[in-house]
């Protein structure tokens, strides 16, 4: 892949990691849902973060079925329609693989900017579905979802990009 | 350059598998005809009970920090606190130990009067202690979890209520746990009794998403007043009778329209409940219900026209 000039070559990516951070992204969903004790419709979702994060780096490894079950998985915790998640993320895991080649070349401040629409796309769709279904309107925060969602993009990079950014020739000087 | 940094594995050029389009296509379908599977028949009833199996050590673990901080807090609750406690308890159970003498006796001549007019015995249903996991994360409805399911013997359908009053009804049971559906979410109803009318009628969930309850259909001039207790009617052969479901806090007349608008507010801790109790629904016990028979009619002079 034709990378900018002056970026860091990474490690390859462990497909251990990939899958436990998908996991502990719903756990710190679920940990978040109690801490806010509910239907706090603004509360972002870091799975889908995590998710587009990964559809964007190893589009080889993570892409729209894996999208698709983590949404299915995701229905039955929150008890929700079964479908509207895995609908909503298939179309999020679509888009970034979409723009997964362009949204490298940004510094992270830019990239969270390019995929707020991605997030805001995602929760309309959810908001539709369920508003087709004759579900209650959960009022107007959460439009703050996608937002924080996309300010979270940086943050998440770094954290997940950390382990590929370890020396590939460790010694005693540069243990990591 | 050294070797860990390149992937070993050279890249499909050839096998790529379905296009992103056609998957988004398949993805997308799937979702729907799920979704459609959901709503519309209620068939996907055994995948979430084996999803949310796999998803029970998740759940268990997401609990953790919840119980610990539960843990610490108990742990540092104030010697004040329990003798404050202590004292309000004492003061209640002082006050509630004359009308727990009248109930007996009352108990005791209710039951000779139903003996004597031969009245069945007052329905008494099964009951099973819960305790609530969370509320549900999706902002759209109103329910909460509870750690009891399938294999504890938790049926559908069940009422569940707190030691105020009625909290909902089970509405969908995994093996581990179920989902409570609360009466003040919008697409629950429950059939209730003013206490002091004796007047029926049916309290749903407030359609704005607020915790309250809406008595719908009575009329503007019907005899309800802002205090009103509303309690079960017990004629849905799922609720016993007599349960507190609400207390009336606004009435609205409005001359538009021919019903009222009135607001309640329940009576069970809908927003913080803990521990909960699951009945069996009454309908187990209740008679079935008679045949119907077409009433007979007499052949109508010179035929159907």
């Amino acid at each position: 892949m034709i990378m900018p000039r002056g970026q860091q070559l990474l490690l390859p990516a462990n497909p251990w990691f990939i899958f436990l951070s998908l996991l502990s992204a719903q756990l710190l969903n679920m940990v978040l849902n109690m801490l806010l004790a509910g239907n706090a419709a603004w509360a972002p979702d870091f799975l889908a973060v995590v998710l587009v994060f990964w559809c964007v780096h190893q589009p080889q490894r993570v892409g729209i079925g894996v999208a698709f079950f983590f949404g299915i998985f995701n229905d039955v915790q929150h008890s929700s329609l079964l479908g509207q998640h895995a609908l909503s993320y298939t179309v999020l895991g679509y888009c970034a693989v979409l723009i997964h080649r362009r949204l490298l070349w940004f510094k992270e401040p830019s990239q969270s900017l390019q995929v707020l629409p991605l997030f805001v796309l995602a929760h309309v769709l959810e908001l539709l579905v369920r508003m087709l279904s004759g579900s209650l309107f959960p009022g107007w925060w959460v439009l703050l979802a996608p937002v924080l969602e996309a300010l979270a993009w940086p943050l998440v990079s770094v954290f997940l990009l950390a382990p590929q950014r370890r020396a590939p020739d460790p010694d005693e000087n540069r243990p990591l | 350059m050294p070797l860990g940094t390149i992937e070993r594995k050279p890249p499909a050029f050839f096998k790529h598998g379905m296009s992103s389009l056609s998957k988004l296509v398949v993805f997308s379908i799937l979702s729907v005809v799920l979704m459609v599977a959901d709503v519309r028949y209620g068939v996907t009833q055994p995948l979430r009970a084996t999803i949310s199996l796999m998803l029970y050590p998740m759940e268990w673990l997401s609990m953790r920090p919840q119980w610990l901080f539960d843990v610490a807090g108990r742990f540092f609750e104030g010697r004040d606190d329990a003798q404050a406690q202590v004292q309000a308890m004492t003061l209640k159970l002082q006050q509630q130990a004359l009308r727990s003498g009248q109930v007996e006796q009352l108990a005791l001549e209710n039951l000779q009067l139903r003996r004597l007019l031969e009245l069945r015995e007052r329905l008494t249903s099964s009951t099973l202690a819960a305790e609530v996991l969370y509320d549900s994360a999706d902002p759209f409805t109103r329910k909460v979890v509870i750690d009891k399911g399938a294999l504890q013997g938790v049926q559908p359908s069940s009422p569940v209520m707190d030691d105020a009053g009625v909290l909902g009804q089970v509405t969908r049971v995994m093996p581990l746990v179920s989902e409570v559906t609360l009466v003040i979410d919008r697409e629950q109803s429950i059939p209730v009794l003013n206490a002091r009318t004796g007047a029926r009628g049916v309290a749903y969930g407030e359609a704005g998403g607020a915790p309250l309850l809406e008595l719908r259909y009575m009329a503007s001039n019907a005899d309800i007043e802002v205090g009103d207790l509303l309690t079960t009617s017990g004629v849905d052969a799922i609720y016993p009778p007599g349960v507190p479901v609400a207390v009336v806090v606004k009435v609205e007349r409005r001359a538009e329209s021919v019903f009222a608008r009135i607001l309640c507010q329940p009576q069970g801790r809908v927003q913080g409940a803990r521990h909960v109790m699951v009945l069996e629904p009454l309908g187990k016990q209740v008679p079935a219900r008679p045949p119907y028979e077409r009433p007979s009619t007499l052949p109508i002079k010179g035929g159907p026209r």
